[in-house]
């Protein structure tokens, strides 16, 4: 059984030919053509990444991708009409783990999906726990603990964590970020980064105002603090 | 240098939009003035003053002479006929010549009564000296002689006099009386001094109530001024306050009405923009990935369809790439762009952009010391600016040579030279402009490229505060030099010691 991506698309030719071209590259691809029917699909088998785009007729994108986050950690991928409008970062608001603006190629997104896909691992070997006051970060098992309670990431932003994590105080740019994390080979969009480091600071700090652990280092990038 | 003296090859070239806008563009005559409109208010607020000060002044001074010169005149000639009647009651009882002689002394007084009397043909007078028959005009003299009264006003000697003269029939003699009239011009020259003072001071006065008149018109005036700024600088629902002045809502209602339609129609501008940008992506998503799928089969097709699907993929690509443009274009005319400032250092994001989107191979120099420079920009805009640049010298020049990272008077220069053919005088004007092409229109049958490249570079470059140039190679060899010029954010002091984790 290979990898199933759900793709949500109301416009019924682009939603046949991307999955033509995503089924040439070896995934399975399950269609849905409005958000009601997606969020159906998805609660009777769950895809192993879900490609959502946001302009839906019924509930749009958004919710679609809100709903999904809130049963699982499945990767998303938002599909957007413009690159420089509020929707990018409302998107990854919403729970995306990333976003490609139409029209794309199909072999773009399948390596996109391959980096959503691929398991957190820390670059440095052998750091099998890292613990930084109440936090506690056990990369092979995919856990990470404040105060004795296990919090919830997402796959991304777990392995945004680890990545800081794993040269603790070294300021990483956020060109860094998106090649270890994302995986982007070209010139990527900080906003990923940044939306993402939000999330992140929610669920492990105690106050995400005022970040005692993940650091912005203005002009350069982020650090996790020791 | 202006349209008329370009060569004619340039002529023939589109224009851009901007540039119909401006020959479009009617612009009502003004009247020529010299002066201001505000000047003219004040001028014609104290020329009216000092007018009507003057007009007043005028008839103040009139009035006030005539009426001290008829006091002056009737107290004369009642004292001459008083002293006439006297003086023929003394001289009637006795007539030698000392007795008139002393008659007449007696008649001076220290208030300046001078007395002159004809008798028996000799002249005698109270002070011979200071007024004596040489003061009497002969005109008086000669009524006076006919037996009527009459008085005149005489100059002698430099000072102005009033003669009154009398017969006195019982006598045969004619007694004439001088007053000075010093004191009256004296009176009347202070009278003087003190209407053109008022009327200096009014006409002062006239100007700054016009001052203030002007300041009171011009307010409402500079208002439409700064909303029509606040307006040409994007905020678009700028509006004038209308209800409060009849008179005033005279220029802001139609102002507001012009806003309205401006914001109308930028509005509908940018909505047309967004829904075709919509409607066009779709297809083209179909096409991208339809093409994709017989890209994969690619091998299983026969020669002509391969060729077939050659000319298809390549087309769907450059179908993007303008759509692609075109859209941001007309987002820039619509003022619809936003930007996605992000701070990075401007050598890192050169390297990146140079060896992603440039495809490698290129290299990029730069000085030490702007290694931690930091530029404010748009990443992916930044990155277009930089692909189409080395793009545009790939197409024309055979590849760029190199891209150099310099500072220079505070601003960043990021500069990618090739060894072309150059950019002529005349291009380097017109080479940044929408659809221009290098040389003679480009070859459009081979050229896969669509003339849009470089107008997006100086729209984006100057979008981000900078400018952008061509110019020739600074080592004298042929070739063109693009200069993207982008200002610099200082760097924070205290995060100089960081450890940075650059890419690879």
């Amino acid at each position: 059984m290979g990898t199933r991506i759900l793709t949500v698309e109301d416009d019924e030719r682009i939603r046949t030919a991307v999955k033509m071209a995503l089924e040439d590259e070896g995934w399975e691809v399950e269609e849905a053509d409005n958000g009601e029917d997606a969020l159906a699909a998805f609660t009777r088998h769950p895809a192993d990444v879900v490609l959502i785009d946001i302009m839906l007729p019924g509930i749009d994108g958004f919710d679609v991708c809100r709903a999904i986050r809130r049963a699982s950690d499945v990767p998303i991928v938002m599909v957007t009409a413009r690159a420089d409008t509020h929707d990018v970062v409302a998107g990854l608001e919403a729970g995306a783990d990333d976003y490609l603006t139409k029209p794309f190629a199909p072999k773009e997104l399948s390596a996109r999906i391959r980096a959503l896909l691929r398991r957190a691992r820390s670059s440095e070997p052998g750091l099998t726990h890292l613990r930084f006051g109440d936090l506690e970060i056990i990369p092979d098992e995919g856990i990470v603990m404040r105060g004795g309670n296990e919090i919830h990431l997402t796959k991304t932003e777990f392995r945004l964590l680890v990545e800081l994590a794993s040269v603790p105080g070294r300021v990483f740019s956020r060109e860094v970020l998106l090649e270890r994390v994302w995986g982007y080979g070209y010139f990527g969009d900080g906003r990923l980064v940044d939306v993402h480091v939000r999330r992140l600071r929610m669920k492990v700090e105690a106050d995400p105002a005022n970040p005692r652990y993940v650091m912005t280092i203005r002009g350069l990038g982020y650090k996790l603090q020791p | 240098m202006t349209t008329e003296s370009r060569p004619a090859a340039t002529e023939v070239k589109p224009l851009t939009q901007k540039r119909k806008a401006r020959r479009r563009s009617r612009r009502i005559s003004p009247a020529r003035h010299r002066l201001g409109l505000r000047t003219r208010l004040i001028l014609t607020f104290a020329l009216g003053a000092a007018m009507l000060s003057v007009i007043l002044s005028v008839i103040t001074f009139g009035l006030t002479r005539a009426n001290l010169f008829d006091q002056r005149e009737a107290a004369v000639i009642a004292s001459a006929n008083a002293n006439a009647l006297r003086l023929s009651e003394q001289l009637v009882v006795s007539s030698s010549p000392s007795t008139v002689e002393q008659a007449i002394q007696s008649q001076s007084t220290p208030e300046g009564t001078l007395p002159v009397l004809h008798f028996q043909g000799l002249w005698y007078a109270g002070n011979p000296v200071a007024f004596g028959e040489r003061a009497i005009p002969t005109s008086l003299r000669d009524i006076v002689e006919t037996g009527l009264p009459d008085k005149t006003r005489v100059s002698y000697r430099g000072t102005s006099y009033l003669v009154a003269g009398v017969p006195i029939p019982e006598l045969g003699a004619e007694y004439f009386e001088g007053v000075s009239l010093r004191d009256v011009q004296r009176t009347l020259d202070g009278l003087t001094l003190a209407l053109l003072v008022a009327s200096a001071l009014t006409t002062v006065g006239g100007g700054l109530v016009g001052l203030w008149a002007s300041r009171r018109v011009f307010a409402p005036l500079l208002n439409v001024g700064r909303a029509a700024e606040a307006i040409a600088g994007g905020r678009l629902d700028t509006r004038l306050p209308v209800g409060g002045d009849p008179d005033l809502d005279l220029i802001a209602a139609p102002f507001n009405e012009m806003a309205q339609a401006l914001e109308d129609r930028i509005e509908r501008d940018a909505r047309f923009a967004s829904e075709v940008s919509h409607e066009l992506r779709s297809p083209l998503m179909t096409l991208a990935a339809t093409v994709e799928v017989l890209e994969n089969t690619r091998d299983e097709l026969p020669e002509r369809s391969r060729t077939a699907l050659g000319l298809l993929s390549a087309d769907v690509d450059r179908l993007q790439q303008l759509v692609e443009d075109l859209l941001e274009i007309s987002r820039f005319d619509v003022g619809a762009i936003k930007l996605n400032l992000e701070e990075v250092m401007a050598v890192e994001m050169v390297i990146q952009a140079v060896s992603v989107l440039g495809g490698g191979g290129v290299p990029v120099r730069y000085d030490p010391e702007v290694a931690d420079t930091i530029v404010r920009v748009d990443k992916r805009r930044m990155g277009r600016v930089i692909a189409n640049l080395l793009d545009n010298a790939e197409r024309y020049a055979g590849g760029a040579t190199s891209v150099t990272i310099d500072r220079l008077d505070g601003m960043l220069q990021i500069v990618v030279e090739d060894r072309g053919d150059g950019v002529t005088e005349s291009d380097k004007g017109i080479i940044f402009d929408r659809f221009s092409r290098g040389g003679e229109g480009g070859n459009r049958s081979t050229d896969s490229g669509v003339g849009l490249g470089l107008a997006l570079v100086d729209e984006h470059v100057r979008l981000h505060g900078g400018r952008v140039w061509v110019e020739d190679r600074l080592d004298g060899e042929s070739g063109a030099r693009f200069v993207v010029e982008l200002p610099i954010v200082e760097p924070p002091k205290d995060e100089s010691e960081v450890d940075i984790d650059l890419p690879i």
